[in-house]
């Protein structure tokens, strides 16, 4: 993440890269570009703050729901470590409200494919679990998105990204992202403290 | 009537969990912070039964996970608990242990590392 003056607003901007979750009080900007990957941006409408995180769930989940399915898990997880932001900011995720962008088609195609429709199959199912209402979002589609999040209001600008060579950095790094996530699913460490014992998984 | 709690302020994960440990041989109780934990194993002792094991998230609103482990160790040093966070840093990973945890397990889990821990821990 980079934090920069951004001279229209005159605020702090703070870029938010792929893989990487935010959360301030600050009035401020965080900006993202996202295409295969969702961006959750998350309002506390009580305290008036938020913040903003990167989804990927590493695969597709067939007909399990995302309570039993691991692939799942990792897709939570990723909102969870922006939830703990907030929560530590003394935040509750009872006042929170979501607004999310992204999944688009993987294989730069034209029509829906099921990596797509299964991220946004999971962010449907997850915030319907979490009783945490969606105040809009814009899934799919063959376009990248360019998100302003305000997390002092909790509005949202977006820019829709028809070159493809806008934000081929961006790009590059979401693929990064995205094969670290799928390469990277052995998580689940666990210690136990009474026999001094670490253990692997 | 033996339970497992499981306190986590996400209906999500604290669904999952329960799912995950359902067939362990205990009944289930959910809580959705430290504070609303420690009135239902109250109610739960009050009637005669007993919890043999908490699993419980880091950080919550209301009361936090290390916060409900110092308080429920004051009156019951034996029942084990396992902290399920997203937390990994060594120092939060003391401080549960310095508080009385039994273990930790970082999230994402997966349902059979969960199951074997709560297994061994409820031996």
């Amino acid at each position: 993440m980079i934090k920069y003056r951004d001279k229209n607003s005159g605020r702090n901007a703070y870029l938010l890269y792929p893989g990487e979750y935010f959360a301030t009080k600050e009035d401020c900007f965080i900006i993202s570009v996202t295409g295969v990957c969702m961006l959750v941006c998350l309002y506390e409408t009580k305290l008036k703050f938020g913040g903003m995180c990167f989804v990927i769930v590493p695969g597709t989940f067939g007909t399990e729901n995302i309570i039993t399915s691991v692939l799942a898990g990792y897709g939570i997880t990723q909102i969870e470590l922006l939830l703990a932001e907030i929560v530590k900011a003394g935040g509750d995720r009872k006042n929170l409200t979501a607004k999310i962008f992204g999944a688009a088609y993987s294989n730069n195609g034209r029509s829906a494919d099921e990596l797509s429709e299964s991220q946004i199959r999971f962010i449907k199912e997850y915030f319907t679990s979490e009783r945490i209402p969606v105040l809009s979002s814009d899934l799919g589609g063959s376009h990248r998105r360019k998100i302003y999040f305000s997390p002092a209001t909790g509005r949202v600008y977006k820019k829709i990204l028809r070159n493809n060579n806008e934000s081929s950095e961006f790009l590059k790094m979401e693929k990064e992202f995205i094969d670290d996530v799928f390469m990277n699913t052995g998580s689940g460490n666990f210690t136990l403290f009474e026999r001094d014992t670490v253990n692997d998984f | 009537m033996n339970y497992i709690m499981v306190i986590d302020d996400s209906p999500t994960i604290r669904t999952s969990v329960a799912f995950t440990v359902k067939d362990l041989g205990c009944e289930i109780k959910q809580a959705e912070n430290g504070a609303d934990a420690l009135e239902k194993i109250s109610a739960i002792r009050s009637e005669g039964n007993d919890v043999s094991l908490c699993i419980v998230d880091v950080n919550m609103p209301v009361m936090d996970g290390i916060s409900f482990v110092k308080e429920f160790k004051k009156n019951d040093k034996f029942t084990p608990v396992l902290m399920l966070t997203t937390e990994s840093e060594e120092d939060k990973i003391k401080e549960g242990k310095t508080a009385g945890a039994a273990g930790w397990m970082i999230k994402p889990f997966k349902p059979d590392n969960l199951k074997s821990v709560v297994e061994k821990l409820m031996v």
